[in-house]
């Protein structure tokens, strides 16, 4: 605890000097407040890679902090002293909904845009959320990227983080409608949850691989589920025999891709989600854009459609082992 | 009634089971599938052996599952910072006796109940965690996976270093002093003090024990995969615990065989796989786990009426 306090004071005693340089500064130049979940986590560390990119792009002064835990109390503080600080826009990855919206309303209230990507805040609290992709998006991607490796034919199985967990459900929603579409020669077996563990997930997969032994393809669709899947194939001598495909980090991934065990990675593109919420905070606060638009220039994105109150950065990514080196998060 | 009636019990449920498997489902036997499964039981069994000796010995210890994925990342960390892997095992087994040793002071010489302390310590080690690796899975080195052996070698590893502590422990539990200290302890502490035994120290003893085999059990599973999780551990305590309800482990102390934990923890672990090989949705698993120990609890309460009566 005596650490924690003492953390904070320095980080509180290294933003002074910001603090006071930024109201002397002309107030042409844009300030951006990036909030994520946590910073040290190597996904929103390279978020914020591409949110200075955009800064960098926008000539706009971006500033980064987030708890170094995810920590909802912490994200609270944070938003408190970018309200007294003055920032332009406030572009924030919420860790818990409700406990955040009060301190965006106040950000609002004292004439602060808000704009939230990643995770969203109550939608009166914010004007966009850049939403990184959607169920479907993701749901068809999974099916499609399985189905074009086992040639849209065989048996398949999923393995989820728990059979209770909404998003997760939703994903699958739309695996099973795509496969019904689009597949009628594949055929969905079975359904595990891997309760958020990757050992548990090698356990079924080891499991699966035994009690199907026609199984051409595994759908992985919790990150935990991929690397455990794929130990399990490449300890039962079936690489590249059972197809894995999954959603996940390159960083957590890379080995197994590159000894062909897992051939697909899928997720957004993380970079350009940090540069995309940039932009749309950036013309949110020079009044580019207003609710009711349906689309926006975003830099060398360019034109990104506008649903709604949501931006959503389109289709998600396939990390396969011609491009996964290239990633470090 | 037969003295081992329970174990004779579970083990004709487990016998069962393997019969319907090998007439339904052949493939659940392949060698290699079953090997692998028996190779991925071995940590919660050499955890469950632990637990068993904490019920003995008339206390509960739920934060094994923190200690497990603790012990599981300090062994990591120490491998991936490029120390060897005994550095690695030593690191982890250290810190399992250090946490086992922290619960055992605050119940046997504090006098605290253990379902607070361990609560207290489970939540402790769970969220430094959590602070510490940010949930994110950790590539080991090389040479960590199965020992930097062969798969079957590692294998071979895992599964006969557990069954030989399992015959060990067994043995010992019968036949040392320190095994009957634990039974005396949990049978009637004050009982036992009058006879000459320290039951704070046996408390304390099978508390430090406890975290060196969470530690030894983290060890296993760490070698199975080139990852590992923060939250490996999660869900430890009630794996174990229930295993040893299942085989007979009195929950009041002071009963029950190492034998029946062996198959109390064989026959729960498998009516997962045996779902997913009859072909069965996996919403079974958990309503059939609680059942087998809900079963084993009445048979207990019965077992005890009459024993009073």
């Amino acid at each position: 605890m005596k650490r924690k306090t003492f953390i904070v004071s320095l980080a509180l005693l290294a933003t002074l000097p910001f603090i006071s340089c930024s109201k002397s500064e002309s107030k042409s130049k844009l300030t951006i407040a990036l909030l994520p979940k946590s910073k040290g986590n190597q996904y929103f560390v390279t978020c914020e890679k591409g949110a200075r990119t955009a800064a960098k792009e926008l000539g706009a002064e971006l500033k980064f902090d987030g708890p170094i835990n995810s920590d909802p109390a912490k994200q609270n503080e944070i938003v408190e002293n970018w309200i007294t600080d003055g920032v332009d826009v406030i572009v924030a990855a919420c860790e818990n909904k409700d406990s955040i919206s009060t301190a965006l309303k106040k950000a609002q209230a004292a004439n602060i845009k808000v704009v939230t990507y990643d995770a969203d805040a109550q939608p009166d609290a914010r004007s966009f959320f850049v939403n990184q992709a959607t169920a479907q998006g993701i749901g068809e991607q999974l099916m499609d990227t399985a189905a074009s490796l086992t040639g849209g034919e065989g048996e398949f199985a999923l393995i989820t983080g728990t059979l209770t967990a909404a998003n997760l459900n939703e994903w699958i929603k739309y695996i099973k409608a795509q496969q019904a579409a689009k597949y009628p020669n594949m055929k969905l077996v079975d359904i595990k949850p891997c309760d958020d563990q990757k050992d548990k997930a090698q356990q079924e997969a080891t499991n699966l691989l035994s009690a199907y032994p026609n199984l051409k393809a595994i759908i992985g669709v919790c990150s935990p589920s991929v690397p455990g899947a794929a130990e399990a194939i490449k300890q039962a001598g079936k690489a590249g025999a059972v197809k894995l495909v999954g959603l996940g980090l390159p960083s957590e991934n890379k080995a197994y891709v590159k000894e062909g065990v897992t051939q697909a990675v899928i997720l957004w593109n993380v970079e350009q989600l940090g540069y995309l919420a940039v932009m749309a905070g950036a013309a949110v606060a020079k009044g580019e854009l207003a609710p009711g638009a349906t689309e926006f220039t975003a830099g060398k994105l360019g034109k990104m459609p506008v649903a709604g109150d949501n931006i959503v950065l389109g289709k998600p990514f396939v990390f396969t082992k011609e491009n996964i080196d290239q990633f470090d998060f | 009634m037969n003295k081992y009636f329970r174990e004779l019990t579970v083990a004709a449920a487990l016998g069962l089971l393997m019969l319907g498997l090998a007439i339904l489902a052949p493939h659940f036997f392949q060698f290699q599938p079953f090997i692998s499964r028996l190779t991925s039981q071995m940590p919660a069994l050499v955890a469950a052996i632990g637990i068993a000796l904490i019920i003995i010995s008339r206390q509960i210890d739920i934060s094994i599952g923190s200690q497990f994925s603790m012990c599981a990342i300090i062994a990591g960390v120490t491998a991936a910072s490029g120390l060897p892997l005994g550095v690695a095992i030593f690191a982890a087994l250290g810190a399992g006796a250090m946490m086992g040793a922290l619960n055992g002071v605050l119940v046997a010489y504090l006098g605290l109940p253990s379902i607070v302390v361990t609560l207290a310590t489970m939540v402790t080690w769970q969220e430094a965690l959590r602070l510490w690796q940010q949930g994110r899975l950790l590539n080991l080195p090389k040479g960590i996976q199965w020992f930097g052996l062969s798969q079957p070698a590692g294998q071979t590893i895992v599964i006969s270093l557990a069954f030989i502590l399992l015959i060990g422990a067994a043995w010992a539990m019968k036949n040392l002093a320190a095994g009957r200290f634990i039974y005396a302890t949990g049978t009637d502490a004050e009982a036992a003090r009058l006879a000459g035994i320290d039951p704070k120290r046996t408390t304390f003893g099978v508390f430090v024990l406890m975290g060196i085999l969470a530690g030894l059990a983290a060890v296993f599973n760490l070698v199975q995969s080139p990852q590992v999780q923060p939250n490996c551990g999660d869900g430890l305590e009630l794996k174990t615990i229930a295993a040893a309800v299942v085989g007979g482990v009195a929950i009041s102390g002071g009963r029950g065989t190492l034998w029946g934990v062996l198959l109390g923890m064989l026959l729960l672990a498998n009516v997962n796989p045996a779902l997913t090989h009859f072909h069965q949705p996996p919403y079974w698993e958990k309503a059939i786990q609680g059942l087998v120990i809900l079963l084993a609890v009445v048979a207990d309460g019965i077992r005890s009426r009459k024993a009073r009566l």
